[in-house]
């Protein structure tokens, strides 16, 4: 009976364990920018967002991003509402886009010592009800318990299903590939 | 005589649409962004209260929340103070959060509204005017529950 229990209550501590390192080993950021910037001989425009939501798990390498598509805040309030919009990305039904996907080259990162560390990333990043692959490369920053994360890509829009009729005005001020620049700093949770 | 009358008329009218047109063009190209912090709140609530509709029905909530255009509804929340940081713009970002619920709302002052948050502590109850941009859910990739996103805050003084 006396094993039984102890058999019992070394399991539940070995559980709680497992739970606690699950959650407790997890990059988790909340302070992030991530750039729209969208440029062609008629005009350049930029949208900034710093309310998405991001995670990495330094164990598995999986990256997760979360991004509030109405916090996307333009110079001009006329290509805000046009983004937002239920021709563009429809942010009202659609108000969230996810990226997510892991680092293929984590055994050339070591979180536990301070450094810049190069992070290939392969994914897929789904905006309004379109998934699309991504495959890219950042820049990993270890200082301490904190982390960051730095990098540039291009998006095709007409992955997502993002496109413009010759004539429509926007169809001339919006290129076809925008750069997305995405920043952020984590703390070890 | 008469055609030229009429040439003329023809002349001043399809001027005068192509400059009231143009001046509307003009205007709409370069409108202004609504001042959130002078506009009507449309909603007062609680932390508590939002969070539970936008995890009991989400698409409701988005439904009655948010507009097509982007400028969705301005809401004044009342919570507890839960944290207080800083985004890379260097905005405040304050979470008012009830301590049982699973998520808060996330409310993100602006350069110029900042400094009315300096009153505000941990701990204690706090009330903001802001724009809704997205609710609260469990994101079971992030495997967190996240919160209400409010920007545009400002302080309400009771």
């Amino acid at each position: 009976m006396k094993k039984l229990a102890l058999l019992l209550s070394s399991a539940a501590l070995l559980l709680s364990m497992a739970a606690f390192s699950q959650t407790a080993d997890k990059y988790i950021s909340s302070k992030t920018h991530i750039k729209f910037f969208s440029t062609t001989p008629v005009e350049d425009i930029e949208a900034n967002n710093y309310a998405s939501v991001s995670t990495i798990n330094p164990k598995t390498g999986d990256v997760v991003f979360s991004v509030p598509m109405q916090s996307f805040e333009f110079e001009k309030a006329m290509m805000q509402k046009h983004f937002n919009n239920e021709h563009f990305l429809v942010t009202n039904i659609y108000p969230k886009s996810k990226l997510k996907g892991k680092i293929t080259n984590l055994d050339e990162i070591d979180f536990s010592k301070d450094g810049k560390y190069p992070a290939n990333f392969e994914g897929e990043i789904t905006i309004k009800d379109k998934t699309s692959p991504i495959k890219e490369t950042g820049i990993i920053t270890v200082d301490g318990s904190l982390l960051n994360l730095d990098a540039t890509f291009n998006l095709t829009l007409a992955d997502f299903g993002i496109m413009f009729d010759e004539g429509e005005m926007v169809s001339t001020k919006i290129a076809k590939s925008v750069k997305i620049t995405v920043k952020s700093e984590y703390k070890l949770q | 005589m008469k055609r030229k009358k009429i040439t003329r008329i023809a002349s001043i009218v399809v001027l005068a649409g192509l400059l009231v047109g143009g001046g509307v063009g003009l205007y709409m190209f370069n409108m202004p962004h609504r001042d959130v912090q002078s506009a009507k709140v449309n909603y007062v609530l609680t932390s508590s209260e939002i969070v539970s509709e936008y995890l009991t029905d989400k698409v409701a909530a988005n439904k009655k929340y948010l507009a097509s255009d982007g400028d969705s509804k301005i809401l004044e929340i009342t919570g507890i103070a839960a944290n207080i940081s800083e985004n890379f713009k260097g905005e405040i970002v304050i979470l008012l959060k009830g301590p049982d619920d699973k998520a808060g709302v996330n409310a993100t002052f602006t350069i110029e509204s900042n400094a009315g948050t300096s009153k505000i502590v941990v701990g204690k109850t706090a009330t903001v005017k802001g724009v809704i941009r997205s609710g609260a859910a469990y994101d079971e990739d992030l495997e967190l529950y996240e919160n209400v996103i409010l920007e545009k805050s400002s302080i309400v003084n009771n």
